[in-house]
């Protein structure tokens, strides 16, 4: 009863009272028949009705104490039913009220990257007090929220790409481990670990809508789908909490390999009997990226930064450098200009060479299109981490950018319209 | 004339209409660019009261505490005069160790630091700035910070932070914390950090004056309350600068997009970082960090090149039996001197002393 009335909290209920309980069940849930850019779509369009919906998800709540914030007790009052309070019969200057304030709002959201966290019900703190996490869906999908810390907060006051990936990499664990399949260290099934196998993953695909400030709480999902014979999809969602609106979506791709031999392996039968019945039926939140890049070395990059080292911090429990390092060290060498002006709208990974701490690292980065596409639009670059002195590719990458304030004139369209 | 449909929106708006009504200025404390600054002023205007009650805008510490509470899982304690706030350990924080990193350590008390100063009402930029401090254009910087871990936490563990400041003077503020380990209460770590006060545009040094005290004094405990008071106590030793030749180095250090912060001076957490590095790997291998405590002197710009250099402080001692990985107490203690400095013209960015203990066996 509880988990129902959260969700219907977390996702704008566009459909009026007495089922919008029910359907939000659904309409969060039904994890087989959900397509993500679908969904993503509802969230844009319901953020009209943003206002509305949030003072009446809690009435849904039949006025348990599931923590609702004060402020909407009051809207209790008035919507279970008592026809003739103060409020009622206010007269219609209200309404002229409102439209100044929703004006002014918009304003005001437009100034200051406003992110409505004050609207945030409080039935996640109560459900899910620390961010542990939990299996939703029928066991599908993990879900997780993630309170954006502040030095977790980039330069430009939002939440650093890095920040974003590591959510991801979290939940992942949180999962294998919540589905009791965390073998020894990080990477394993037991099974695999009996094999000294672990996973490996090839490709990360992000895409970000945009990109959360201090305070503010994501709620991330994730879940596993077959990919091919051997390899395995881990894809991801990340939502804020409060209005339910897609963030970033994100997608991996795994293979397996073993330690001793650092080979490459196929999937033991008894290790598909452990994950198989976790693997879920939908498409990949990202079609695939796979575009032919040309060649890129020093010569044909326009930007290179040398002499990147792991610190100790960078390095994992298994002394590589963890995964999420190396779009640090890519975005070192993306010029200044683009860093300052633009945000990363995708980003796509794919892993080559492990690296370890004494490795010394050469970041290159291109601009597709040249120096001339800086000065408007979508900038697209092509980046290579690998060892210094021309030495093994560690990591390539493709990277789109977006003006930084892009999206604040995009939602003064979906900004509330209600004005009576 | 109201309709069944509007009296949400009505009473959504009439709360609005009433926290713009009365509380005009909340905009203007936090619009200059400051990190971190959005969630204080939208949180005065999306104040959720009765429609009728009147918002003022300078007492924050009951609403506004309320709310930043709940957002953060953290609060002010009873008495309004510290202030405790509760984190999970997340898997990229933990370390070769398995354990989390003394960096993560540094961001959290960093962190319930920002928050505390948030919940009391003070813009937070990393500096937690009071009103008048603003207007002079003056900024808390870290002169010192000290910090002892007797356990560190594992992943999905949650310790409990709690943290208070108190006036050092006329010279500074003095922050406090205490950690926790929220499961069975054990204190597993302890720091103190002195800050000073500087004028951001001509970046020298500047007493408190009455005012600016009197502004903050009020948060803090009167009595004198100290994380470390026993006598002697390690925070408060003196650091020798540690002179040419060092027994270990690791040289150009360079600051990383991530290490910035808006201003684009390097994060204090970084430089903990950067001591580390020039600790050998037989030392990261068989022991962990119990103390470190470094000294603030000059900031480093994203541009800088920095040394960092690293002597075992029995090496120095003249007399002892050059045995460097024992104390002669037999404590079992591992110790470091430790300098950052500019790698192009020499000048002393950062001074510190560690302590290491030999890891505990495993289980």
């Amino acid at each position: 009863m509880v988990a129902t009335a959260a969700t219907a909290s977390l996702f704008p209920i566009s459909s009026s009272q007495p089922d919008s309980a029910k359907n939000s069940g659904k309409h969060g849930g039904s994890f087989g028949n959900v397509d993500p850019r679908g969904l993503k779509s509802k969230s844009r369009s319901s953020n009209g009705l943003q206002v509305k919906t949030n003072a009446q998800a809690p009435a849904k709540v039949n006025g348990t104490r599931i923590g609702v914030m004060d402020g909407l007790k009051t809207d209790d009052n008035v919507t279970s039913g008592a026809p003739r309070t103060f409020i009622n019969q206010l007269p219609d200057w209200s309404m002229l009220l409102a439209a100044i304030t929703t004006i002014f709002l918009a304003a005001e959201k437009q100034w200051m990257m406003l992110d409505w966290k004050t609207k945030r019900p409080d039935m996640l703190a109560d459900l899910d007090p620390f961010g542990f996490g939990r299996i939703v869906e029928d066991g599908f999908v993990f879900r997780q929220n993630f309170s954006i810390r502040s030095y977790e907060i980039g330069a430009d006051r939002t939440a650093s790409v890095e920040t974003l990936m590591n959510h991801l990499q979290e939940t992942a664990l949180n999962h294998v481990k919540n589905a009791g399949l965390l073998g020894d260290g990080f990477g394993s099934t037991p099974e695999m670990s009996k094999r000294n196998l672990f996973w490996v993953v090839t490709k990360m695909q992000v895409l970000v809508d945009r990109y959360p400030t201090w305070g503010d709480v994501v709620q991330v999902d994730t879940w596993v789908a077959a990919s091919g014979k051997n390899s395995m999809r881990r894809d991801w969602l990340v939502r804020d909490c409060k209005t339910g609106e897609i963030l970033t979506r994100a997608s991996s791709n795994w293979v397996m390999m073993n330690k001793v031999t650092r080979r490459l392996s196929k999937i033991p039968d008894e290790v598909r009997t452990e994950i198989e019945q976790y693997f879920v039926d939908t498409p990949p939140v990202i079609d695939d990226d796979s575009i032919k890049l040309p060649k890129l070395d020093e010569h044909t990059a326009d930007h290179v930064r040398n002499g990147l080292t792991p610190k100790w911090s960078d390095l994992d429990v298994n002394q590589h450098v963890n995964n999420v390092k190396y779009v640090g060290w890519i975005l070192e060498s993306a010029p200044q200009r683009v860093v300052e002006n633009y945000e990363l709208a995708s980003i796509t990974l794919e892993y080559r060479r492990e690296c370890m701490k004494d490795s010394v690292l050469q970041s290159l980065t291109s601009l597709l299109g040249g120096d001339a596409t800086v000065a408007t639009g979508v900038i697209d670059c092509q980046h290579l981490l690998r060892l210094e002195g021309g030495g093994g590719e560690i990591v390539k990458g493709r990277t789109k950018w977006r003006p930084k304030y892009a999206n604040r004139f995009k939602n003064i369209n979906h900004f509330p319209t209600e004005s009576g | 004339m109201l309709s069944r449909g509007l009296p949400t929106a009505t009473a959504a708006a009439y709360n609005d209409v009433t926290t713009t009504c009365t509380v005009p200025n909340s905009r203007s404390v936090d619009i200059s660019s400051r990190r971190r600054s959005n969630g204080f002023a939208c949180k005065s205007l999306y104040r959720k009261c009765a429609p009728v009650m009147a918002v003022k805008t300078d007492e924050r510490v009951g609403v506004d505490g309320t709310l930043a509470d709940r957002l953060r899982m953290g609060s002010l304690t009873e008495d309004g005069l510290s202030y405790k706030e509760r984190f999970i350990i997340r898997c990229y924080e933990v370390g070769i160790n398995k354990t989390a990193t003394v960096e993560t350590i540094a961001n959290l008390l960093q962190e319930v630091g920002g928050n505390h100063a948030q919940s009391v009402g003070f813009s937070t930029d990393g500096f937690a700035t009071t009103t008048t401090m603003r207007k002079l254009h003056l900024i808390w910087v870290t002169s010192r910070m000290h910090i002892e871990i007797y356990r560190y936490p594992a992943w999905s563990d949650v310790v409990e932070i709690e943290t208070w400041c108190q006036g050092e003077g006329r010279i500074g503020t003095r922050r406090d914390w205490i950690i926790k380990d929220h499961s069975n209460g054990e204190v597993i770590g302890r720091a103190t950090s002195k800050w000073v006060m500087m004028n951001s545009d001509t970046r020298r040094l500047q007493k408190v004056n009455d005012d600016i005290r009197d502004e903050y004094l009020i948060y803090c405990p009167k009595a004198l309350r100290l994380a470390f008071p026993e006598e002697n106590n390690n925070s408060l030793k003196k650091i020798a600068k540690l002179e040419d030749p060092a027994e270990y180095s690791t040289l150009g250090l360079v600051p990383r997009r991530a290490d910035l912060d808006m201003n684009r001076h390097v994060n204090n957490v970084t430089y903990i970082g950067w001591v580390l590095e020039s600790i050998p790997q037989e030392v990261i291998d068989t022991h962990e960090l119990q103390t470190i405590t470094l000294d603030y002197r000059r900031e480093c710009q994203h541009d800088d090149v920095v040394d960092s250099l690293t002597s075992s402080e029995s090496s120095l001692l003249k007399g002892t039996n050059g045995c460097a990985y024992s104390k002669p107490d037999g404590e079992n203690l591992s110790q470091f001197l430790h300098l950052l400095r500019s790698s192009g013209d020499g000048l002393e960015l950062n001074r510190g002393r560690t302590e290491w203990r030999k890891k505990p066996a495993k289980k």
